[in-house]
């Protein structure tokens, strides 16, 4: 799945990828820097109700945020591999203890850590079509695009 | 539990995030700053972790042990341990926390909890030369870009941020999209001494109020870089301290455009910087002439007190302790930015 978000496009494309992901957890976005991964990210999170103040992880590795549903607060877990050298570092920081976790994950520079990320990983792709567009793929796990569509 | 109030000793311990670190302030003096390095490993045995975040671990009874023998001060005559309880990696918060919460247990002294931003604003009142309150405090570093307005020792309220990159990362990203190793911050600095800052230019954010924004920089220098780089394929190795003037001067004034903006708005005419990025040499000068253009007064820390330390830690303990503010044993550490 193809989508061509603009800066004013951001809020529909977060609400249509939330009613595409339905209950899947562990989102790994790969992209450039400069890309936009973050950018969107924080599109998604205020979507799902996050108002913490959100920022570039990319220094504290994991950020926390918390959203509403159902009445409790629930978490998110933003991540920044960028910074951490092997998958023993991110481990040590404590990545693999939030995707197991069953919050929400999204996770930047996934690329570090293939083998932390099983099959039932979303992974989004973004790249730059022109200095306002972006081009976002999203790959949902095999076997669910049927279920999806 | 004892409350000494004429020669008041704090034990600070910082473990927010990459460095382990643990200081003795007394009556507002800073007797001792040590951060863990290779030294500590060699000395105290042990492998040499890099960036490990758990390495806290390792290095904190060696931290604490070393900054009370440069101090000179035994354990037992420390009145409170000050820690660091947020924000910041939870894995590396934890080591800090249990630490500092089970010598107090132990030691039957105060505990005091310590937010490591507000910490980062009072390294301003090391020293003698103070601003006095109230005042504004730009904290800038590789995690974080605020303005805070500080009120007393201990009321302060963030009165603009960041919305995406922190000003540390968008020096440190600039670099890397330049080919130059990460963290590049402080080589950007070097190079743009040499360079013209007015002869390339870059997006403005366009963001209201006292926030910022530094990823729109970083992908206007993307596209730029590309283009540049499609007409000559040495255009980087050819203008490197042009670029690097060019990117620092824009990233400057972006700070210190809401910076003014905030002095002006609020009447407050005590400016301070702190951070680990309050090391650019362009911005401590740029923010020097800012203070001497408008007649305000400007503070800058000494540089081992902006970059992530315990003295800072310290020196809030101390200002907590003697206003009476302790934080009990079911203190938790939090990774969420949250002020309160």
């Amino acid at each position: 799945m193809e989508f061509h978000v603009s800066f004013e496009g951001l809020n529909d494309f977060a609400a249509q990828f939330w009613e595409m992901a339905k209950d899947r957890k562990v989102f790994a976005f790969h992209g450039e820097m400069g890309a936009g991964k973050t950018t969107i990210i924080e599109a998604l999170c205020r979507s799902k109700g996050v108002r913490d103040v959100m920022g570039s992880p990319t220094f504290s590795i994991i950020n926390e945020y918390v959203y509403p549903e159902n009445g409790q607060e629930k978490l998110i877990y933003h991540m920044d591999l960028y910074r951490l050298k092997d998958e023993q570092e991110i481990i040590q920081a404590g990545v693999e203890d939030c995707i197991y976790s069953n919050e929400i994950c999204f996770i930047e520079w996934p690329e570090k850590a293939p083998h932390l990320l099983d099959d039932s990983v979303v992974h989004v792709y973004i790249s730059l079509s022109s200095q306002e567009e972006r081009i976002v793929k999203l790959l949902l796990p095999s076997g669910s695009l049927e279920e999806l569509s | 539990m004892e409350i000494n109030q004429s020669k008041v000793t704090i034990l600070g311990i910082e473990s927010s995030c990459d460095e382990t670190s643990a200081s003795i302030c007394r009556n507002g003096e800073i007797l001792s700053n040590f951060i863990a390095n290779q030294k500590v490993h060699e000395q105290y045995g042990g492998v040499v972790p890099e960036l490990a975040s758990r390495a806290h671990l390792q290095n904190i009874v060696p931290v604490i042990d070393i900054a009370l023998q440069q101090a000179g001060v035994s354990l037992s005559s420390v009145d409170a341990i000050a820690f660091t309880q947020s924000p910041g990696l939870i894995g590396s918060l934890l080591v800090g926390s249990q630490f500092a919460k089970s010598l107090a247990l132990s030691l039957n002294k105060p505990l005091i909890s310590v937010h490591h931003m507000q910490a980062h604003v009072m390294a301003n009142l090391i020293g003698v030369n103070k601003p006095s309150f109230p005042f504004l405090c730009l904290t800038v570093s590789g995690g974080h870009t605020q303005i805070v307005k500080v009120i007393s020792t201990s009321e302060m309220q963030v009165i603009g941020e960041t919305r995406d990159d922190a000003a540390g990362e968008a020096f440190d990203k600039s670099a890397k999209l330049l080919g130059l190793p990460y963290p590049g911050g402080p080589l950007i600095d070097k190079y743009a001494a040499e360079g013209n800052s007015k002869r390339f230019q870059f997006a403005e954010p366009q963001i209201e109020a006292l926030d910022f924004s530094f990823s729109g920089i970083k992908t206007s220098i993307l596209y730029f870089l590309q283009k540049e780089t499609k007409k000559d394929p040495d255009f980087i190795k050819n203008n490197l301290s042009d670029i690097c003037a060019s990117i620092q001067a824009k990233i400057i004034s972006i700070l210190l455009k809401k910076l003014k903006k905030a002095a002006l708005q609020t009447g407050i005419r005590e400016l301070c910087l702190a951070g680990g990025v309050s090391a650019n040499s362009g911005l401590r000068k740029s923010f020097q002439e800012l203070c001497t253009n408008n007649n305000w007064k400007g503070y800058i820390p000494a540089f081992e007190y902006c970059t992530d330390n315990a003295a800072m830690i310290a020196i809030t303990g101390y200002y907590r302790y003697i206003s009476n503010e302790f934080s009990d044993l079911s203190v938790s550490a939090s990774a969420r930015a949250a002020w309160s």
